[in-house]
């Protein structure tokens, strides 16, 4: 398919997501605690979505490949040595707003 | 648009109902976001009975990688639709998070505070993929907000002016 609403259902069933940079791809897979391999197209790409590839591979949280060697990784891959990617909180942002504003 | 609708999303979802009514300001070309706002607040209705907002729309500013002379012909026509809006709506607090939209509507409002007609505090905060690097609006916002926040150490470290709360999406 080209576009869907939401790929949530198809997360969900999946046992591995392989997927271009974008931010929003990494983290909804990562969120639903999914292995990932990230594959990475220089040529296309807009050097900013390779930052938070990167970092995530530095946390260990994905493996990453480019196009021509992603046979390889899905061959040597080890998922299990993935780390679990925490949550996001938002309720720090919140806290500090409320702060800002006297609301405390 | 798509990733920073999100984004902010999640930044609204853990926030009282003393920020309220909430005005969403959209760029004219973004055919998403409306969708994914209205049924946030529509969630939002459920738990709270008086929660109230509204959409507007302005000019894009620019599209990704626009040449940044021809940007800034189009980011003034955008504060051409941004300022009456800042002015109507004389909001308290500013939220935003990189789109290129944002740019027009703090610089209205830093413009209206400049002269004395509303002071509105302006909270950036950097979107969760510029690890090392900032955005555009970002460069630009890190001089005119009144708190900076970014989601990555290595940035807090290149801008001391900025907060690091962690990951906050």
């Amino acid at each position: 398919f080209r576009f869907k609403e939401s790929l949530a259902e198809d997360l969900q069933s999946a046992d591995l997501v392989i997927s271009h940079a974008g931010a929003g791809s990494c983290l909804e897979t990562l969120e639903k605690g999914k292995p990932l391999i990230v594959v990475i197209n220089e040529k296309l790409m807009d050097n900013h979505q390779l930052e938070l590839a990167k970092q995530l591979h530095r946390d260990g949280c994905v493996l990453y490949c480019n196009c021509s060697t992603l046979v390889e990784t899905l061959q040597s891959m080890n998922l299990s040595a993935l780390k679990p990617f925490p949550p996001g909180q938002p309720e720090k942002f919140a806290s500090f707003l409320d702060k800002v504003f006297g609301l405390q | 648009t798509g990733g920073h609708t999100t984004e902010i999303l999640r930044l609204l979802s853990c926030l009282s109902e003393s920020y309220s009514p909430r005005h969403y300001v959209l760029a004219d070309s973004d055919k998403m976001s409306e969708a994914k706002i209205r049924s946030f607040e529509q969630k939002r209705a459920e738990r709270f009975s008086k929660s109230q907002f509204s959409l507007d729309r302005i000019p894009r500013s620019r599209e990704v990688r626009q040449s940044w002379i021809s940007s800034v012909v189009t980011t003034l026509y955008s504060i051409l639709y941004s300022l009456p809006l800042a002015y109507k709506r004389k909001p308290d607090l500013i939220l935003c998070n990189g789109p290129g939209t944002c740019v027009p509507v703090c610089l209205s409002a830093f413009l209206l505070g400049l002269l004395q007609i509303k002071r509105t505090i302006i909270v950036y905060v950097e979107s969760i993929c510029r690890v090392e690097t900032l955005s555009l609006s970002g460069k630009i916002l890190y001089y005119f907000s009144d708190y900076f926040i970014v989601q990555w150490p290595d940035l807090k470290k290149k801008y001391p002016k900025s907060v690091y709360l962690g990951r906050i999406v």
